[in-house]
């Protein structure tokens, strides 16, 4: 038991201070060590004893070997199991975790299984263990996708946002990475150290990513974060695809929804981004015909169409693609955007007008009184949606009177900042102009660290590097042609002799 | 209206014409005495179905007008409307002595066009056959089989020999394109036409009006409103019998006029209307026309709406124009109050409502229309009741502008960087190998029959 002690206390070395290469060396050994001492029934026996004697931050190899021994001799008590896994997962170390990965995903796995804990405590375990792995959360895991499951089916959204709100860029590539630096090294990104190789994420499958872009799609509009559920299943909408026929089911449920959120957000259909693949893109006009009509009718004047379009689909289809109450909502919604659209046009409009030229879709009649538009429109100012105040002069009908840009931003209610930003006409003053302008350049700035993480990565790929020598050799060929200026046309012809010379490429010499 | 003509133009509102319940202001006979061929016909019939005053007139008018020529279609055509709308008139009776004396007849004369044409063939004499085609075709056109007519105009190509012949051949295919609605093919058989050599003046100047008028009419067809307009205001003024087959000169006035006020601006309405000296020529002719333009002109627009409006039903009841009436009329309209906004920053809704008030339509609607669909750079104040014009505000566009790129580049990043990380990964969607495109094609088809199976259910 001592010897084992000694072992698992060995790194990092009290008082040294290990750098570079020679972390990475110790590391290395003593993940080796540890792993020996795993496969030992000794360690078994002794674990749950060790387990309290070690610091899960000063030695988390140690400490995460120890859990994983314990977890599996089962002689630890449940309730100090969970409380071991809970220490571990809120205080690990993110440096020396990069050489025991494997363990670290067992750990996330026994958490995110959603036997051990309640699945509100498993949601805010995973997310905090997840965000020290890897704070900028730029990074792609296994482990996303499980959290998103879990906290989509069990409704625990709120405590796995500091995770879903992040843009990913990077995903864990099958091939090896080639990284000079040891992954301890701090300036790596986390592409370098989260690979398959080092056990911290499983392979994952282009179903996987947009399932997990699609179940965030869906966790947001639970929460109706529209403009975050758009964004979500955008990505998902725009998956690149080179297949010029293939699309994932995958990708026309997500792009059902999309443009049912779109209807939401913006009050109009969303249009196809340019990036979005061909395949796909011709897959969408077909395979999302009711959802599209259904796009085209909301933009009406009379609900008359979307109502019909709405019936044309039998409601077990709606059901089944899991869209019902989703198509119903963007039903509700007509009437909203219709008094919405009317600040276009009003600046001070009589309640009872608004009765009178907007239906409400979901009857396909007016609201019966001016008291029910009264709601609706307070409904909306309250949510945000809507700037506006409803006035009640002494003599007279009571209007609704559409603020502006300026005097809006007032009295926008904070509950409502949702809606996103409305494309008001008013000015701003100099000075806030300014500040709007340095936030969102600090915020592309922001950027700048995953662009270097991406050029770097994708500057040691194969094919780059096959490009680099093919130009090389292309430059080496023509310093030479460029010395025998005669070698040189000669070499262009050869180069051109492939290409389509009616094209005219020869001509120009 | 007595229960006849109300039953005949029930029907006829459910056929998509347009029903007009007053009288225009032009004289019928003198009005149809203006055209020459098949348009007489088409007119007729047409003022038949739209305009109750002069439905019967007009029905019978087209009746004799068919009877005097050998298509027993169009006969059939007028008597079926006359006999719906006034059974009781002597002509609403199919005679049917006529119609079997005009059948043997036709039948003799394509018999005998086709035997002559049949000889010229066989003695390999161009102009003869070009002659014999030319019959064939003038014929088929008279008794109404015009599809076969064109292909009888186009066989006679091959044999032309002068100018004069190339320009009759265009001339006839032009014609029939325009009778059949094919404006597309107007303009085709038209731009044949074009830099057409060896003319004297005279000859030059008649073709390029009867090519202007024809061009705008073809353009009308096709809502390209701007070029219609300018190909009739480039109109020589030459005598109608060049181009009567197809409009009368007065035409060629309202058609320019019309879509010029509609279409151009103020001083281009100076220059390319008023102070042209050849479309003058053909203003003279409707003075209210060329008096709505320089009111418009003048900035008098409700003077110059009142003064269009007195042409709404000529308008609806002409071959050409009906169908385009609601958005010229609504165009001018449109032009009439921008203009008049442009000095004031803010109007009062009533004082709208007096200068372009219509009872049918409250002029607060029309403005919501406008501004919906940017026409129009106002907000509508219904409580105060007032128009109130919106400058753009250029700080603020900027500014949102500035933004918003900000904004659209940060998101574009990102979206650029995730699609290089999906393929570094080599997580996209790649082909399958051939063993499974050869799986995928199958299950394709297969596909393509459910989705076949789902349309027919839904």
């Amino acid at each position: 038991m001592d010897r084992i002690a000694s072992v698992l206390l060995e790194f990092p070395p009290v008082g040294a201070q290990l750098e570079g290469a020679q972390y990475n060396q110790a590391a290395v050994q003593h993940a080796k060590n540890v792993e020996k001492l795993l496969s030992s029934q000794e360690l078994h026996n002794y674990a749950h004893q060790l387990i309290d004697h070690v610091h899960p931050t000063d030695h988390t190899i140690s400490y995460l070997g120890l859990l994983v021994a314990a977890h599996d001799a089962g002689r630890l008590t449940p309730e100090d199991l969970l409380t071991k896994i809970t220490t571990f997962a809120c205080t690990f170390d993110s440096r020396q975790i990069r050489y025991f990965g494997k363990h670290f995903s067992a750990v996330l796995g026994w958490i995110s299984s959603g036997t051990l804990f309640p699945a509100s405590v498993a949601v805010e375990l995973l997310t905090t263990a997840l965000l020290r792995l890897d704070p900028s959360g730029s990074m792609f895991t296994s482990h996303h996708l499980a959290l998103v499951k879990l906290a989509y089916t069990t409704d625990n959204i709120d405590a796995a946002l500091p995770i879903l709100e992040k843009d990913i860029v990077f995903y864990p590539s099958g091939k090896k990475f080639a990284d000079s630096r040891p992954p301890c090294d701090p300036d790596v990104p986390p592409v370098g150290y989260i690979t398959v190789e080092s056990g911290l994420t499983q392979k994952v499958s282009s179903s996987d990513v947009m399932q997990y872009d699609l179940l965030r799609g869906l966790a947001f509009i639970q929460r109706r974060a529209w403009r975050a559920a758009f964004e979500a299943l955008e990505r998902v909408v725009t998956y690149p695809v080179k297949d010029s026929h293939a699309c994932s089911k995958i990708m026309v449920e997500a792009h059902n929804k999309w443009i049912l959120v779109g209807l939401l957000l913006n009050g109009h259909a969303p249009a196809l981004p340019p990036t979005t693949s061909p395949g796909p893109a011709k897959a969408y006009t077909t395979l999302s015909k009711p959802y599209l009509a259904l796009a085209r009718a909301f933009e009406e004047r009379t609900p008359d169409n979307l109502r019909a379009e709405f019936d044309a689909v039998p409601a077990n289809v709606w059901t089944e693609e899991n869209n019902l109450s989703l198509v119903r909502l963007v039903i509700r919604h007509y009437q909203r955007w219709q008094i919405l659209n009317m600040r276009h046009v009003y600046t001070k409009i009589p309640l009872s007008q608004i009765r009178a030229r907007t239906q409400s879709a979901e009857t396909g009649a007016p609201l019966a009184t001016d008291a029910e538009v009264e709601d609706l429109v307070g409904q909306m100012i309250q949510e945000g949606m809507l700037r506006g105040v409803v006035e009640h002069p002494d003599n007279g009908e009571p209007y609704l009177r559409f603020l502006d840009e300026a005097e809006g931003s007032s009295s926008r209610s904070s509950a409502g900042a949702e809606s996103g930003e409305k494309d008001g006409e008013g000015t701003m003053t100099e000075a806030e102009f300014a500040a709007r302008m340095a936030e969102a350049a600090q915020r592309i700035k922001g950027l700048e660290p995953l662009v270097r993480a991406a050029n770097e990565r994708l500057g040691k790929t194969k094919e780059y590097i096959r490009f680099l020598v093919k130009e090389q050799k292309e430059k080496e060929r023509a310093e030479r042609g460029a010395a025998a200026g005669q070698e040189y046309v000669d070499s262009f012809m050869a180069q051109v002799e492939d290409e389509d010379l009616m094209m005219g490429v020869a001509s120009k010499y | 209206m007595d229960n006849n003509l109300l039953r005949f133009f029930t029907l006829m509102d459910g056929q998509g014409y347009p029903v007009v319940k007053e009288a225009p202001r032009f004289d019928l006979d003198m009005y149809i005495g203006n055209y020459k061929g098949r348009t007489r016909f088409d007119r007729l019939i047409l003022i038949g179905r739209s305009c109750v005053p002069l439905c019967i007139d007009a029905l019978k008018a087209a009746i004799v007008d068919a009877k005097k020529g050998r298509d027993i279609q169009r006969y059939k055509e007028a008597v079926d409307c006359l006999q719906i709308a006034a059974p009781l008139e002597p002509e609403a009776v199919l005679d049917q002595a006529w119609i079997n004396q005009k059948e043997a007849e036709n039948k003799d004369i394509t018999n005998r066009l086709l035997t002559e044409l049949k000889g010229y063939k066989n003695n390999l004499i161009k102009e003869s056959i070009r002659m014999g085609h030319e019959d064939m075709g003038k014929h088929l056109e008279a008794t109404g089989d015009l599809n076969l007519a064109a292909e009888s105009f186009m066989k006679m190509r091959p044999d032309v020999s002068t100018t004069k012949q190339y320009i009759d051949v265009a001339k006839h295919l032009v014609r029939v394109s325009i009778h059949r609605r094919e404006w597309s093919m107007v303009t085709a058989h038209l731009s044949k036409l074009q830099g057409t050599a060896q003319l004297t003046d005279d000859e030059e100047k008649q073709l390029s009006a009867y090519m202007r008028i024809a061009h705008g009419i073809a353009y009308l067809g096709q809502e390209k409103y701007l070029d219609a307009a300018l190909s009739f205001l480039e109109a020589d003024n030459v005598a109608p019998t060049v181009y009567n087959e197809i409009a009368s000169p007065n035409d060629v006035a309202i058609y320019g006029g019309l879509l010029a006020l509609a279409f151009m601006n103020r001083s281009e309405l100076q220059t390319k209307v008023l102070d042209n000296v050849k479309f003058r020529e053909f203003l003279e002719l409707e003075p209210n026309i060329r008096r709505a333009v320089s009111q418009f002109v003048s900035g008098r627009y409700s003077a110059c709406i009142s003064t269009l409006e007195a042409y709404r039903t000529d308008c609806l009841l002409d071959i050409y124009l009906q169908r385009h009436v609601k958005t010229i009329f609504q165009q001018i309209r449109n032009k009439c109050i921008v203009q008049y906004l442009i000095p004031f920053s803010r109007v009062s809704l009533d004082t709208m409502a007096k200068a372009f008030g219509s009872p049918d339509q409250p002029i607060e609607d029309e403005l919501a229309d406008m501004i919906k669909a940017g026409t129009l750079q106002a907000k509508i104040d219904l409580i105060d009741r007032l128009v109130v014009t919106m400058s753009a505000n250029q700080r603020a566009h900027m500014q949102n502008m500035a933004l918003k790129t900000a904004k659209v580049y940060e998101r574009q990043a990102i979206d650029r960087l995730n699609r290089m990380g999906l393929v570094a990964a080599e997580l996209d969607i790649r082909p399958l190998t051939a063993k499974f495109s050869a799986m995928r094609g199958m299950m394709t088809q297969q596909g393509d029959r459910m989705n076949e199976q789902l349309e027919n259910v839904v």
